[in-house]
């Protein structure tokens, strides 16, 4: 069994990229010198990852105030409105308002990926989109299509993103769906994420794939459709919910895909239990035969402090190794 | 003191005014240690007393202090409460950030925390009572980091019993309404959790003489009640108007047999709910037949602090004609 490591999403902001986007707000810095700060914050970013040896890397994302806006801010008929919480997080995000189906000015990922991927090595570059039906529904629908209609306009421009990205040099897309763990979930939601995340994928040719699914655990007749996703790998937050969350694995397990694991827990600042968390990753590897495991924190880093960030991502390169070890020991569990 | 509450539909705030500019200044005065907390809470008073007079004018009958010491409900107690750190930065939206308060030790009370502002204005409000307001436990654990306890039970123990040494303080110089805000508890409506917040509450609330009120807003709280109906307290106090009343059928469907907080102002809207809009919410609670008219409490549907103050004044106004209307009819 192969086991790899590569963080969730996106990183919090130093001091000096808050200073620097403050200023870039307020006039007193341009366009350029704000570039210039977040390419060295992401830099170092990619490089703490990869002195920790982790597969897939992140360039931190930390130029981007919530998983939607640089979408928003990159396409027409959109625009980021009044602030709500973002799930069970102290966190709000911009609620994007729809007033027709979404079309592109510009990309988000290729030009980042032609940046990045060249520091990530010899890591890959990982490139992390909202899921079409978490955009959906978190959003406001003025366009006078369906939620429906909309999630699909949302699911192919998602897909040109893809495409450029992966022609950039990108190695890994993974969709974030979390609003699919989320307990009101309906089953035909996620037959619809999967059908939009099956056409958004489909453009990742050769690169590795994942859905991720976190802030909790999903319900099993919500993960039994996942299952069907055409991704490689399918992501579940396993310590947030511990007993739901290995209950669920243990009676269904990840079908053919590779298993995702979220074991540092990203939304505490203690270290995590290394080696009781090694012992979890071997209970789902013996129980959901999957051939290949990631690693991963249970959501984004940006919920805690810079410091802490770069701490767990360092955690979780050590459990990566400990799990990857102690495989070996057992002789491919 | 010789206001009476009346008895039907009384009136009241849940707690958070927008903030005066003293209040503002004096918290920026406090926190790069130009004054001392006793010269703060001279300075928060004459916010207070904006406050007061705003409450007053409206004709609310249960006002609060409008919360104007506490630049985040959680920091505000986190930075009084033996145990806690201050906290690296977080942020809370786009590039605004807070510093997260960090558990480092045992979770102690020290001395008085809000007791001063309450008394003061208790001390102008012509004898109509202050709620007593605190944040809760499980809202104190769930918007800070933890170091020390690695373990949220123990945790929110604590933290309970040092809310209870707060609320006796409150109590004992005269409080008769204690409210605890709960808003983390329906962003994470499991059972667990709800049976985590009632431990604490039966410390906080034991034995006390003293309307016991909690107070919960957002998120899915169709979810939370069945799980909350046997908390030891008299009132929930709940939004309602932002969800459109969709609770409503609930409480219904769950036998809601307690006091209700019910909010009938959308703290989030500009726009000034008219007497007629909030007197037909009345009579939409009326009519499902939940409760009494004595035991149903008109309020904002959560504090009101991100509004303009004119805007907050003209909503309390509103609120206060409807329910007297309702009182001639119900
Ligand atoms: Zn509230």
């Amino acid at each position: 069994m192969s086991v790899w490591a590569s963080p969730l999403g996106g990183y919090p902001r130093s001091r000096v990229v808050r200073r620097a986007l403050r200023d870039y707000e307020r006039g007193l810095l341009g366009y350029g010198e704000l570039e210039r700060v977040v390419g060295e914050a992401s830099s170092l970013i990619i490089g703490s990852q990869l002195s920790s040896g982790l597969t897939y890397v992140v360039d931190g994302m930390v130029d981007w105030h919530d998983i939607f806006r640089p979408f928003i801010e990159s396409w027409r008929n959109v625009t980021a409105s009044g602030l709500l919480r973002y799930f069970d997080n102290n966190f709000f995000y911009r609620i994007p308002v729809f007033t027709e189906k979404p079309e592109a000015s510009k990309l988000v990922w290729a030009p980042r990926v032609r940046r990045y991927a060249p520091l990530a090595e010899p890591s890959g570059l990982k490139i992390v989109v909202p899921g079409p039906v978490t955009f959906t529904s978190m959003s406001i629908n003025k366009t006078g299509y369906s939620n429906e209609e909309l999630a699909e306009a949302i699911a192919k421009l998602l897909a040109d993103e893809v495409k450029a990205a992966i022609e950039a040099g990108a190695s890994m897309v993974q969709v974030d769906e979390p609003m699919l763990a989320d307990h009101d979930a309906t089953r035909d939601e996620a037959l619809l994420a999967v059908e939009l995340v099956n056409s958004i994928v489909a453009s990742a040719g050769g690169a590795k794939t994942a859905l991720a699914l976190y802030f909790d655990v999903p319900r099993g007749e919500v993960y039994d459709a996942i299952l069907d996703v055409k991704a490689n790998c399918i992501s579940l937050d396993v310590v947030d919910a511990p007993e739901r969350a290995l209950k669920l694995i243990e009676s269904k397990g990840f079908s053919d895909h590779c298993g995702i694991l979220g074991l540092v827990n990203s939304r505490t600042i203690y270290d995590d239990p290394v080696d009781k968390l090694v012992e979890v990753a071997l209970r789902v590897a013996r129980s959901s035969k999957v051939g290949e495991m990631g690693v991963t924190t249970t959501t984004w880093l940006d919920l805690i402090p810079y410091s802490y960030s770069l701490r767990k991502t360092y955690l979780l390169g050590v459990l990566t190794l400990k799990i990857q070890e102690n495989v070996g020991v057992a002789g491919g569990v | 003191m010789g206001y009476s509450v009346p008895r039907k539909f009384p009136t009241t705030v849940v707690g958070s005014y927008p903030k005066m500019p003293s209040a503002l200044e004096a918290i920026k005065r406090r926190r790069s240690g130009e004054i001392s907390e006793s010269e703060f809470n001279e300075m928060v008073k004459v916010a207070v007393r904006d406050v007061v007079e705003d409450h007053l004018w409206a004709g609310v009958d249960i006002i609060s202090d409008g919360e104007q010491a506490r630049e985040d409900m959680v920091v505000y107690f986190a930075e009084r409460f033996k145990g806690y750190s201050v906290g690296d930065w977080v942020r809370v939206f786009d590039n605004e950030y807070f510093r997260k308060p960090v558990v480092t030790g045992r979770v102690e009370w020290l001395r008085p925390i809000t007791v001063e502002l309450w008394e003061y204005a208790s001390s102008i409000s012509a004898g109509r009572p202050v709620k007593g307001i605190l944040t809760g436990p499980y809202t104190m654990i769930e918007w800070s980091f933890d170091l020390h306890y690695r373990d949220r039970r123990e945790l929110i123990l604590d933290l309970a019993k040092a809310i209870r040494r707060e609320v006796e303080e409150l109590v004992r110089r005269g409080a008769r309404y204690i409210q605890i805000d709960e808003p983390a508890l329906s962003t994470r409506p499991w059972r667990e959790d709800a049976e985590l917040l009632k431990e604490a509450l039966d410390i906080i609330f034991k034995g006390l003489e003293a309307k016991r009120i909690v107070h919960i807003c957002f998120g899915r709280l169709e979810r939370i009640l069945p799980y909350i109906l046997d908390y030891p307290v008299d009132q929930f106090d709940l939004e309602m108007k932002n969800s459109n009343f969709r609770l409503l059928p609930y409480l219904k469907e769950y036998g809601y047999n307690k006091e209700i907080g019910f909010g009938v102002v959308d703290v989030h809207s500009f726009q000034v709910e008219s007497v007629k809009e909030i007197k037909e919410a009345i009579d939409k609670l009326m009519k499902t037949d939940i409760v009494s008219p004595e035991k149903a409490y008109i309020d904002p549907d959560c504090g009101l602090k991100r509004l303009p103050r004119d805007i907050a004044k003209a909503k309390l106004k509103n609120m206060v004609e409807a329910a007297r209307q309702a009182r001639e009819e119900w």
